[in-house]
């Protein structure tokens, strides 16, 4: 089989570059969505799976396959089972490859295979959208499961711009843009046009001095992929120029620690819990050699420019939810902690950095205790603010409760105030007919008597 | 009549392929604007309608069809689907029922000759299985010819099916109402079946004649390059 796999036996083949970001339509490419190691080769013998489906192996069953096509795991039919399935997408891997790099069609692969055609389809299908066949380096978008159900939403196309240098001006309506336009560079491929393929790019003048969160995260995602290749940055980091970015990286006030790649990187761990819990035990031994494949394991963050939930729940709904949940407590920690690092003095960085490394051998005893007293002591700060917000929600959830209750009286109160309108107008009508009953009884005891 | 014979007796079935999977053999022979487009496949018939359009629109972006075979293509599936759609609702009759199937095909350089016997009764067959077991067994390199297989005895199936259905029809019409004998002997009529009770009884053994040995061997014969091309001359002519 012509795939280099890093592993044995399958755990999915690392890939990287496409070299051909130039290829794409727009400017703005998501190609960065699949890993990019700074070398290049383009060998043709080589596989390329994106990583996002780093999960494949051809032995077992991944929980987004059991997702994606719950027909063969629902044991609603005997024949439809995760051996059949295992079976099909197997024998449709494995011809892809004996071909690559051409691509496989359908119907070469519902001919060889001994089944109905529309499972074969739905496999197929399934396998192409995770890269795992016909991935061309050219269309590195990532696969977004709603895209089938969506379908029915690619009629509606927001428009798309091609880009010019200066200014853009808009497919759709033909005018130039000027808040923000959204760019897709997926090829042309009318089932293809989703909102989500979308990417939004500012280019209000504002936006040019105000860095924001997204824009942050962004930078510092790209600068760990590509190191000091700003010309990438700036590509990834949606809306900016290389100066910008560059400027902006300088200002940001832990920026020389991430050029050093130490492995005290919150955020690196917060990126490798998304992955999954493997890739928490390279961030700690071996530094160098496992540096070039820290870079190739991470993934960038969500995509901001989309709307960020969506993105968010595409990724929950790939990760699973266990594992969304501990990524996203780990994302919180780490941006807190990120904070934390901001605000220490400069002697603390370069100790606390020597602490931590390898190379531990200039290290004097005290220097260590130091900073090991000095995280001690910022572990208290930290439980004692903890326990102040317990202590804040506690009497908040007083203060509600109270509320509620008097909210519960004044109702009643009301109720039966209007309970004694009601006897009141009650009594009054009463009052009334008494008082013409008595009028009428006497006028007829006049008459009578008259 | 023995006792083994009565107790065999089912009721009526409603119609569905006598196998595990309820799939749909689908062939499909288009000639248009000088292209033929030949081909046979296995069909789901509880997938969505929508998926034929998407099929046929698949297969010829695959096969660079031009367009037009589109919808005669997705009209031919559609067509065959309700036939099978129509039978679904019928009942049918299914018996002590062993049929022999018998193999003849020809799938690119491949030639496959067998007969085996196939318990018509059994529910739970899978011809699919069949088919990967056979070629897996022999040898075939070819991977297209386990869904040839699979395919041609989804065929047969179907089609025996369907006699089913039909006698079943014609007992209930000629409204005699008499019990599971007489369907053992107007299925025994069509010559199709084999009688259990005979195959089974203790005058004879299980072991199968040596006479019948040569029949029932499957026998596969890859053919060269002119071969085929004289087979493929040949049926034209036969089709014509």
């Amino acid at each position: 089989m012509a795939a280099k796999a890093p592993d044995s036996g399958g755990s999915g083949e690392i890939l990287p570059i496409t070299p051909s970001l130039s290829e794409t339509t727009s400017g703005v490419t998501a190609a960065s969505q699949s890993t990019q190691p700074p070398s290049s080769s383009s060998d043709v013998d080589t596989v390329y799976v994106p990583s996002y489906s780093r999960w494949f192996s051809w032995t077992d069953i991944d929980d987004c396959e059991v997702r994606s096509l719950p027909e063969f795991f629902n044991s609603k039919s005997s024949s439809k089972n995760p051996k059949f399935y295992i079976y099909l997408r197997n024998s449709i891997i494995k011809q892809y490859r004996d071909d690559h790099p051409r691509k496989i069609s359908f119907t070469d692969v519902r001919r060889t295979l001994v089944s109905d055609v529309v499972s074969i389809r739905r496999v197929f299908d399934f396998l192409e959208y995770w890269g795992l066949i016909n991935h061309s380096s050219s269309s590195s978008a990532k696969p977004l499961k709603w895209d089938e159900k969506s379908a029915g939403d690619a009629s509606s196309e927001p428009p798309t711009t091609v880009k010019e240098t200066a200014k853009r001006i808009c497919n759709g309506c033909k005018s130039i843009c000027s808040v923000a336009c959204f760019v897709c560079d997926k090829e042309h491929n009318s089932k293809a046009y989703t909102y989500e393929k979308f990417k939004r790019v500012e280019l209000s003048e504002e936006s040019k001095k105000v860095w924001s969160e997204k824009e942050t995260l962004q930078l510092m995602e790209a600068v760990m992929h590509y190191g000091d290749d700003w010309k990438k940055v700036a590509t990834h980091v949606t809306g900016r120029t290389e100066k910008d970015c560059v400027s902006q990286f300088v200002k940001l006030p832990f920026g020389e620690q991430f050029v050093k790649e130490s492995d005290s990187e919150d955020s690196l761990e917060a990126f490798d819990k998304i992955k999954g819990s493997a890739d928490l035990e390279s961030g700690g031994s071996d530094k160098e050699g496992s540096s070039p494949n820290k870079r190739m394991r991470l993934t960038p963050l969500a995509d901001a420019s989309n709307p960020i939930m969506a993105q968010a729940a595409f990724l929950s709904a790939l990760a699973g939810t266990k594992v969304a949940e501990a990524a996203a407590r780990a994302a919180v920690t780490a941006l807190s902690d990120v904070d934390y690092e901001a605000e220490k003095n400069a002697t603390g960085d370069p100790h606390r950095q020597d602490a931590n490394a390898n190379s531990g051998g200039d290290i004097t005893n005290s220097e260590r205790a130091w900073a090991d007293a000095k995280s001690l002591i910022q572990k208290e700060e930290q439980e004692v603010e903890g326990a102040i917000k317990e202590i804040v929600e506690v009497e908040m959830k007083k203060i509600r409760d109270r509320i509620v209750h008097f909210e519960k009286l004044d109702l009643e109160m009301e109720r039966s105030r209007k309970q004694l309108e009601d006897m009141k107008n009650l009594l009054f009508t009463d009052q009334l007919n008494i008082f013409f009953h008595t009028r009428k009884a006497r006028k007829s005891e006049d008459r009578v008597d008259c | 009549m023995k006792a083994l014979g009565s107790s065999g007796w089912k009721g009526p079935v409603k119609f569905r392929m006598p196998t595990a999977e309820n799939l749909v053999p689908i062939r499909l022979d288009i000639q248009s604007e000088g292209q033929r487009y030949k081909d046979a496949f296995t069909w789901n018939p509880s997938d969505p309608d929508n998926e034929v359009v998407v099929f046929a629109k698949r297969t010829v972006k695959d096969l660079k069809l031009p367009s037009a075979f589109i919808t005669q293509i997705a009209q031919s599936i559609q067509s065959q689907l309700s036939d099978f759609r129509a039978f679904e609702g019928q009942d049918m009759y299914t018996g002590e029922k062993i049929i022999p199937i018998k193999l003849d095909l020809r799938v690119n350089h491949t030639l496959i000759k067998d007969q085996f016997l196939w318990d018509l009764n059994n529910f739970e067959s899978d011809p699919e299985e069949f088919a990967r077991t056979l070629c897996k067994d022999l040898g075939v390199e070819d991977p297209e010819v386990g869904p040839a297989v699979a395919f041609a005895i989804r065929e047969q199936l179907y089609e025996i099916a369907i006699q089913s259905v039909a006698s079943a029809r014609e007992s209930r019409l000629s409204k005699k109402g008499r019990r599971g004998s007489d369907h053992g002997s107007a299925s025994k009529a069509s010559g199709l079946s084999m009688d259990l009770v005979k195959l089974f009884s203790f005058k004879s053994s299980v072991v199968r004649k040596r006479k019948d040995l040569d029949v029932y061997e499957p026998v596969v014969d890859l053919l060269t390059s002119e071969e085929v091309d004289a087979l493929e001359a040949r049926e034209e002519r036969h089709a014509r």
